[in-house]
């Protein structure tokens, strides 16, 4: 005699407080069996309305706001915003403090990267130890930002027209304890995970997205490249004289979860080697220009991005010669990365889910804001 | 570096792709008819010299008397960003149309304007309130809703002679 067995859809919640989730952020997920059969994206948990706030406040006051969108990547979030206040004002950066903005900001994609990359490893059941070691070696790279800036996750340090101090004598010696630390810690991450079998049957095929879809989607960034667009601003709208660096951009060829974590690991690599091109050229001079407090850009709109750890992030900013922005918009990376969530998780598994989520690298300041 | 089209070279490309579909041009800007727009981003879309295939920034803009949409859409081949905007004059029951058919991208940005404006997109398959609630009162960023009671606005205190900004031409939301 045989025996069918029925199975009926079922509405599994993933998060809003749940580890895998990086935040507090929640998939409905309908799931039939193991397979998730529809996903819904429930966000909103902590939103702070950051863009009105910052339409009330005067265009200086606005730098601690971006601090706390991305607070993964407090520089790189800081140097959005600044240099979409210093296009609407023509405002012009010396050269030292340029260079000084294109370390931050990839010292900043170093940690930002040790963190995803522990965190994605932890997801997909390396527990504790790749983070672990993901997170000595960032411990170093905020180390740098509390000497230079004071505070080691919410920075503060980019002003308009640009930095808001000069570098510490020990500042130097530090970086180049980093360029020479990194790079076993990096072989060592190589070598723990990418060869690994249980990591490689986790991620590879997982998630897969076409260079199609993922431009259609809007993404950019790690899942841009990951599924082979080789699309960077910082080679295809250099900011910040990123133009004189020589780097290369890292491009994956499946477009899984597996690549999405190569291309952030390869993209470490870059990144020192950038920071290593620019701590041997720093100029002398001053590090910032003078531009008053109660800034009043002149009517017009401006619209500047930057290759953030997330990818794209843009800042719209609209003025009517007012003292504070008369319209203030983020394009935050990680909120226009999710869109292609459901695509990627329908008609995987449950566990899959959580692995694409962890592959996105969300920051849930950032969806929100 | 990536090319800022103009507001003449993108309206010349949108008139080019589907004729009349441009409602006025300003220096950086090209303004689409709503009527048009899904039409012609899907022409601009595929065709070669154009080549928009990112769109990139999505947003709303609260101007007292109408609402824009500002879409800033990019091509990789090409290198250049062209920003398009569309108007709407209803603050009751602002329409404009949804490019979700056209870029997949725009599902989530368009749920947040949806969310922070009001702005209805009449096409999108699922608009909700992705940010806030359901029965949130009032959309917090029209220049009509005070995010404290009196219109207060905390950071700008201390700066001298700044007026506030406009009398209210709409009823307020407190």
């Amino acid at each position: 005699m045989t025996q069918t067995i029925k199975s009926e859809p079922f509405i599994l919640n993933i998060g809003p407080q749940h580890p895998s989730t990086h935040g507090v952020f929640r998939i409905k997920a309908t799931v039939d069996g193991e397979k998730v059969i529809e996903a819904e994206m429930v966000m909103g948990y902590l939103h702070r309305s950051m863009e009105k706030l910052a339409e009330e406040r005067t265009y200086t006051q606005n730098i601690p706001f971006t601090d706390r969108t991305d607070y993964l990547s407090s520089m790189s979030n800081n140097l959005g915003y600044c240099l979409a206040v210093e296009k609407l004002a023509s405002i012009e950066v010396p050269a030292r403090g340029n260079a000084i903005r294109v370390i931050m900001s990839e010292l900043q994609r170093l940690a930002s990267h040790c963190m995803a990359i522990g965190a994605f490893a932890n997801d997909t059941g390396a527990w504790q130890t790749p983070v672990m070691w993901a997170f000595r070696e960032r411990e170093k790279i905020l180390d740098i930002f509390e000497v230079t800036s004071g505070a080691r996750l919410t920075c503060n340090y980019m002003r308009i027209g640009g930095v808001a101090f000069d570098l510490r004598p020990q500042f130097e010696p530090m970086v180049r304890k980093v360029l020479n630390d990194f790079p076993p810690f990096l072989q060592e991450m190589e070598d723990l995970l990418s060869g690994n079998e249980i990591f490689l049957s986790r991620t590879r095929g997982v998630g897969v997205l076409s260079p199609e879809m993922a431009t259609n989607a809007s993404l950019s960034g790690p899942m841009l490249r990951g599924s082979g667009v080789a699309w960077d601003l910082r080679k295809a709208d250099p900011y910040c004289g990123y133009e004189q660096y020589d780097f290369d951009i890292p491009i994956g060829y499946q477009g899984d979860s597996f690549d999405r974590f190569i291309v952030r690991l390869e993209e470490m690599r870059q990144s020192l080697h950038i920071i290593q091109q620019a701590l041997d050229g720093l100029p002398s001079g001053p590090h910032s220009t003078q531009v008053p407090l109660a800034l009043r850009p002149p009517k017009g709109e401006a619209y500047a991005r930057i290759e953030s750890p997330r990818g794209e992030l843009g800042y719209y900013l609209v003025s009517d010669e007012g003292p504070a922005p008369y319209r203030f918009h983020i394009r935050p990376p990680s909120f226009i990365n999710l869109s292609a969530l459901r695509e990627m998780t329908v008609g995987g598994t449950v566990a899959d889910a959580i692995v694409v989520l962890g592959s996105i690298d969300i920051v849930v300041g950032e969806i929100d804001r | 570096m990536t090319r800022e089209l103009s507001g003449p070279e993108v309206a010349a490309l949108a008139e080019a792709a589907v004729p009349g579909s441009v409602a006025k041009t300003t220096e950086t800007a090209c303004y689409l008819k709503p009527e048009h727009l899904v039409q012609t981003l899907e022409a601009l879309k595929t065709s070669p010299e154009a080549d928009l295939v990112h769109l990139t920034n999505l947003c709303g803009v609260d101007f007292w008397d109408h609402m824009e949409v500002v879409y800033h859409i990019q091509s990789f081949v090409q290198n250049h960003i062209a920003l398009f905007k569309v108007e709407t004059w209803d603050r009751e029951k602002p329409e404009v149309p949804s490019v979700t058919p056209v870029f997949h991208g725009a599902w989530m940005q368009e749920n947040e304007t949806y969310d922070l404006y009001g702005i209805k997109f009449p096409g999108h398959p699922n608009l909700y309130r992705i940010l806030l609630w359901e029965g949130y009162p009032g959309w917090p960023l029209r220049k009509d809703f005070l995010s404290m009671p009196g219109g207060l606005q905390p950071g700008l205190g201390e700066f001298a002679g700044v007026a506030p900004r406009q009398e209210p031409p709409v009823k307020v939301i407190e």
